[in-house]
Formats: structure tokens, C-alpha cells, sequence
């Protein structure tokens, strides 16, 4: 017998995944990276990262593989949206379920799709600069971190999409902070002395730095302790963020 | 002593913390009674659904269904109720496909969710539909396609809150007749409508709701013999009618719909000749009158005004 949330998963990978959102997925960070990776290039011969010198586009690829979380929780959160939409909410809720599993296949569709959504961005990766991840044990550990960050980011619009009122809202909002986290964290540039003072703070209150730091110095093979915090600081978070999704999901409005 | 599936006890609930918009309610449902909540719109019959599902919390008062308290076993209650919401409720795919998902989430096998599509299709007339997205059916379908899902698993209790709205007359029969036959076959029904006679053909037991509370209950025999003394004039007429005088003029229950007048009384022979002089001094003719025993329908307006 299938445990109710994955069920709860199945259904949500046969249901409320729409072709649109995907292409979506895909679509912005591979365009960050095409578009950014060459047209910077221009601008930043190359970037000095631990000693050796890379190509702007090596340095923004492990940043577009952090943002797949990112984006895979803000579909997460939609799909909330559309079983509200639809009815189906109130109807899953009276099934045979713990109101837990509804969150769980949510969160387990995110896992899914920003896994899948980082291999395709290794792919592009991989044809635009020819860069590889050399030890399967890197690319494990990436994949960990993205199923932690998965957590973090569908919780975090799970809470968002009970306190919005309106769908039109909701979107603006995901927009807006999609912005800020992007462009306030490590993924496009190095964060480091000669970062104004105030961007270098709004950067270390962004999960999305830790996780790009240690997506980076993974894809980079260049452990250090310092990666050990990343992690530590994006578990912890995403311990938190699902603590607070799941009550206030106790509450959610149908 | 029978099964009790569903034990209500003095139940109260709220939504804003100051109005009970059900209010001291209680009821008993055996195994494999069809039980019927009537009411108008507000009464409260979807509210004390919600409750009984477990969708909404217990304020005051205790529920038990299935032997289990909802307060605390909401879960294993979960897995053994079947409820067709009033609200629409559909996955954004086929007929077919709705089903199949329902049926997996449901973990019913493989072999007996096959034959149970088939049965629903063939009894719920939507084989032709079977392809067709659920959002392009039209309102009748989308409520058929609703009712036909929840039989897809295994229940003992179903809960159906209005499932018959926007139905044909023919579809209507024969959905009410299967949900009767599975009801001797051991489910429990507890069953909301606004119609009267379906819930006079259908139900065991009927309760009446009015603004949160249960103002009668009984078999359909026991409510008709209890105001069956009841009476029904019933006038067809052609000209204006003024709702107020006549109101003021009859104070028993008087009920005008366009050119049409109902009155429900227990001594229409004492009104009926003033009815007519008055219609007569109105300038109002009588096109077709006549005198009828109560119907359920009758008795509803009665307890309910
Ligand atoms: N979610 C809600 N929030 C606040 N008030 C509500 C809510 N749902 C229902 N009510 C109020 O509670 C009362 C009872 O509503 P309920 O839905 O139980 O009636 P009902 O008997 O099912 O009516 P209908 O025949 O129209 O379906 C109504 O006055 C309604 O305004
Ligand atoms: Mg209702």
C-alpha cells in the first residue's frame, strides 16, 4: 500500500502539473544563464573564485541550480491555489487522509521538480561552457541541499498562499520576492569586502546565498567548513519554514 | 438495539463567535438508514456536515461517527465516510481521469477500480463523457460526475449535501434509486435537499432544519400525520395581487407566487368562503381553485414559517 502522501503526490504530478509552469522552471534560469552568462562576458572576461580564474557563466551556473528550489516551491504553492480554485481542497481534506499528507505531496512535487529542474540547468551548464561536476559524491551532496532548500521554499509560499487573499496577489508577491532573493544573494556576483554594507547584510539574511555558496564550492569541489554552516544555517530554516507552513495550514481558509 | 453510525448530541457551532448558526442540534442515524436533512437556504444543514466530516471543529456539544468521536479520531473517521460536497469539486482532467486519480487516491486495487469506473460511467450516464475535461461539462454533468466518484471506494457512511441539484428528472430517479440501493446493501446515508419529495421517496427519517435548529423529526409518514390535519387551499387567479392585504386579511400561511396563491391551514372551510369574497371585491378572478391534502412540501412551509 502506497502511504497516503505519496499518493497525494502522484496525484499532484498527473493533475496540477501544467506544461506552462514547467517551461517556466526551466525557462528563466536557463535564459539567466544564456543571456547573463555570454552577454556579462563581454564585461567580466572571468571571475577569480578560489585561486583559479572561470568564466562569468561557470560562476553563475551553480547560481541557477540554487534557484530551482526557489521556483519549484513557488509551484508548489499555486498548486494549493488551483485545489482551492477547483474545489478540491475541502474535498482532499475530508479524504482519507492526515491533513499533514496534503502538505507532504506538495513538498514532495517540489523535491521532484528542483531536482529535475537542477540536472536540465547542469545540462545547459554543460553545453554552454563545457563545465562539469567531477565526483558523484559533490553531485549527491548538491542534490541533498536542493531537497532541503525544497522544504524551505515550498513551506515558505505554502504560508504565503494561506495569508493571500487573491491569486493576482499571490503572483505579484512571488514576482517581487523572486526579485529580491535573486538579485540580494550570491547568485549573480561575489559577496565579499567590497559589497556595500547593506547589500552584504540584506545577502547573509538570504537563504538563497547559503545555498548558492554551497552549491557553488560543491559544483567547484572545494569543501570547507565554512560549507558546513551554509548547510547547517538552510536546514535549520527549512526546519522552521515547514514548522510554520504546517500551522498555519491548520488554519487555512477553504 | 441498532447501530448508531452518527450520534449528535447537543451541538452548537459559529463561525464569527456571537451568532450559533446551529444551534442545539441533535440526532441519531442507524447503520443503513437514509437519513434526511431539510432546510432552507442558511438553516445550517452544510454546516453540521462539515462538522460531521470533521472539517470544522466541535464548539460546543459532542460528535460521534462511526462509534468514534470527531473530535479526536478525525482521521480513521476519514477513511471510512464517503461526502459529496455542495460545492463543486473536480481535478483539472477527463471524466476518466478524474475517477482513475480518485480511485488511487483511495488505494483501491487496480482490478476492482477498472470495474467500478465502468459501473459509474454506465449508472451515472457518462460513458460518452468519458474524454471530455471535467471544467467543459455542463452544471448537471459536473454534479453527476461528483456523485459517481464518491462510489468509487469502499465507505460505510455517505455524506451527500444536495447531490441532486441542477439534475434531469430521469437522472435525477436514477441516481436517488442507486443511492437506495446501497443503502440496503448496509451504507449509511445522511442526505440534504431542499425538495421535498425527494426526500419524501428516498429517506428513512427526515429532519427539518430551521435557523440552526431541528424543528421536526420523523418519517416521512410521522411528519405528514403529525400536520396532516393541514390543508391546502389553492388558487389560480388572473389580475394584481397585494401580498400585504391579503397577509393582513389571512394571517394563516399564505404564500403568493405571481398569480398563484397558497394558503396551508387546519380549517380552510372557514376561510374559503371569505377567500373568495375578497377575491371577488379585489376585482381578481378565480381561474382554477381547489383543496388539498398536505403534502411534505406542505409541511415544510408550515414548520418552517
Ligand atoms: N465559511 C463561513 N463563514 C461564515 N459564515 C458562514 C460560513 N459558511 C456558512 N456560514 C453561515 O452559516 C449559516 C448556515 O450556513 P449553511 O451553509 O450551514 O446553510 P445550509 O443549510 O447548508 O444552506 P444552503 O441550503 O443554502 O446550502 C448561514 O447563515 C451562512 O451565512
Ligand atoms: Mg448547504
Amino acid at each position: 500500500m502506497m502511504p497516503p502522501s505519496l499518493r497525494l503526490t502522484a496525484r499532484n504530478l498527473i493533475i496540477n502539473t501544467d506544461p506552462g509552469t514547467l517551461l517556466f522552471l526551466i525557462g528563466l534560469p536557463s535564459f539567466y544563464l544564456i543571456v547573463l552568462g555570454l552577454m556579462f562576458q563581454a564585461l567580466i572576461p572571468n571571475v577569480v573564485f578560489d585561486g583559479r580564474s572561470i568564466s562569468y557563466a561557470q560562476f553563475l551556473s551553480p547560481g541557477v541550480v540554487a534557484m530551482q528550489p526557489f521556483i519549484a516551491g513557488s509551484i508548489g504553492g499555486s498548486m494549493l491555489w488551483s485545489d482551492r480554485r477547483w474545489g478540491m481542497f475541502e474535498q482532499l481534506l475530508v479524504g482519507p487522509f492526515h491533513r499533514i499528507d496534503y502538505l507532504l505531496g506538495i513538498i514532495y512535487v517540489s523535491m521532484i521538480f528542483s531536482v529535475g529542474g537542477a540536472l536540465l540547468m547542469f545540462l545547459v551548464s554543460y553545453l554552454l561552457t563545457g563545465f562539469v561536476v567531477h565526483y558523484l559524491v559533490n553531485i549527491l551532496l548538491i542534490i541533498v541541499v536542493l531537497l532541503v532548500s525544497s522544504i524551505l521554499f515550498t513551506s515558505l509560499f505554502l504560508v504565503l498562499s494561506v495569508f493571500i487573499r487573491t491569486i493576482q496577489t499571490y503572483n505579484t508577491v512571488t514576482m517581487f520576492i523572486f526579485f529580491i532573493l535573486d538579485f540580494a544573494s550570491s547568485a549573480f556576483y561575489p559577496i565579499n569586502g567590497r559589497t556595500p554594507l547593506g547589500l552584504r547584510i540584506v545577502s547573509y539574511a538570504n537563504p538563497l546565498t547559503y545555498i548558492v555558496n554551497s552549491v557553488r564550492d560543491m559544483m567547484f569541489a572545494r569543501l570547507t567548513g565554512s560549507d558546513l554552516v551554509y548547510v547547517g544555517v538552510v536546514v535549520i530554516l527549512s526546519a522552521l519554514f515547514f514548522v510554520f507552513a504546517a500551522l498555519s495550514y491548520r488554519k487555512a481558509k477553504i | 438495539m441498532p447501530e448508531k453510525v452518527i450520534e449528535v448530541e447537543h451541538l452548537r457551532q459559529t463561525y464569527d463567535g456571537r451568532t450559533f448558526v446551529v444551534d442545539d442540534v441533535s440526532f441519531n442515524v442507524a447503520k443503513g438508514e437514509i437519513y434526511g436533512l431539510l432546510g432552507k437556504n442558511g438553516a445550517g444543514k452544510t454546516t453540521t456536515i462539515r462538522t460531521m466530516t470533521t472539517i470544522l471543529p466541535v464548539h460546543y456539544g459532542k460528535v460521534r461517527i462511526l462509534g468514534m468521536d470527531v473530535s479526536e479520531n478525525a482521521e480513521k473517521i476519514r477513511r471510512r465516510i464517503g461526502v459529496v460536497l455542495q460545492n463543486e469539486s473536480f481535478d483539472f482532467a477527463s471524466v476518466e481521469r478524474n475517477l482513475k486519480v480518485y480511485g488511487m487516491l483511495w488505494d483501491v486495487p487496480r482490478e476492482v477500480l477498472k470495474a467500478r469506473i465502468e459501473e459509474v460511467l454506465e449508472v451515472f450516464d457518462l460513458g460518452p463523457l468519458r474524454k471530455v475535461r471535467a471544467m467543459e461539462l455542463s452544471g448537471g454533468q459536473k454534479k453527476r460526475l461528483q456523485v459517481a466518484r464518491e462510489f468509487i471506494h469502499d465507505m460505510d457512511l455517505l455524506f451527500l449535501d444536495e447531490p441532486t441539484v441542477g439534475l434531469d428528472p430521469i437522472m435525477r430517479r436514477s441516481v436517488l434509486n442507486y443511492i437506495r440501493d446501497k443503502a440496503r446493501r448496509g451504507l449509511t446515508v445522511l442526505y440534504t435537499t431542499q425538495i421535498m419529495e425527494e426526500a419524501d421517496y428516498l429517506c428513512d427519517r427526515i429532519a427539518i432544519m430551521n435557523r440552526g435548529k431541528i424543528v421536526a423529526e420523523g418519517t416521512s409518514s410521522d411528519l405528514k400525520a403529525k400536520y396532516g390535519d393541514l390543508k391546502t387551499i389553492h388558487v389560480v387567479v388572473s389580475g394584481d395581487i397585494d401580498y400585504e392585504s391579503l397577509k393582513s386579511k389571512f394571517p394563516e400561511d399564505v404564500i403568493v407566487d405571481n398569480e398563484e396563491i397558497r394558503i396551508v391551514s387546519k380549517n380552510v372551510e372557514d376561510i374559503l368562503p371569505d377567500l373568495i369574497i375578497y377575491l371577488k371585491t379585489k376585482d381578481i378572478r378565480i381561474e382554477r381553485i381547489s383543496v388539498e391534502e398536505s403534502s411534505l412540501d406542505d409541511v415544510f412551509l408550515k414548520v418552517v414559517s
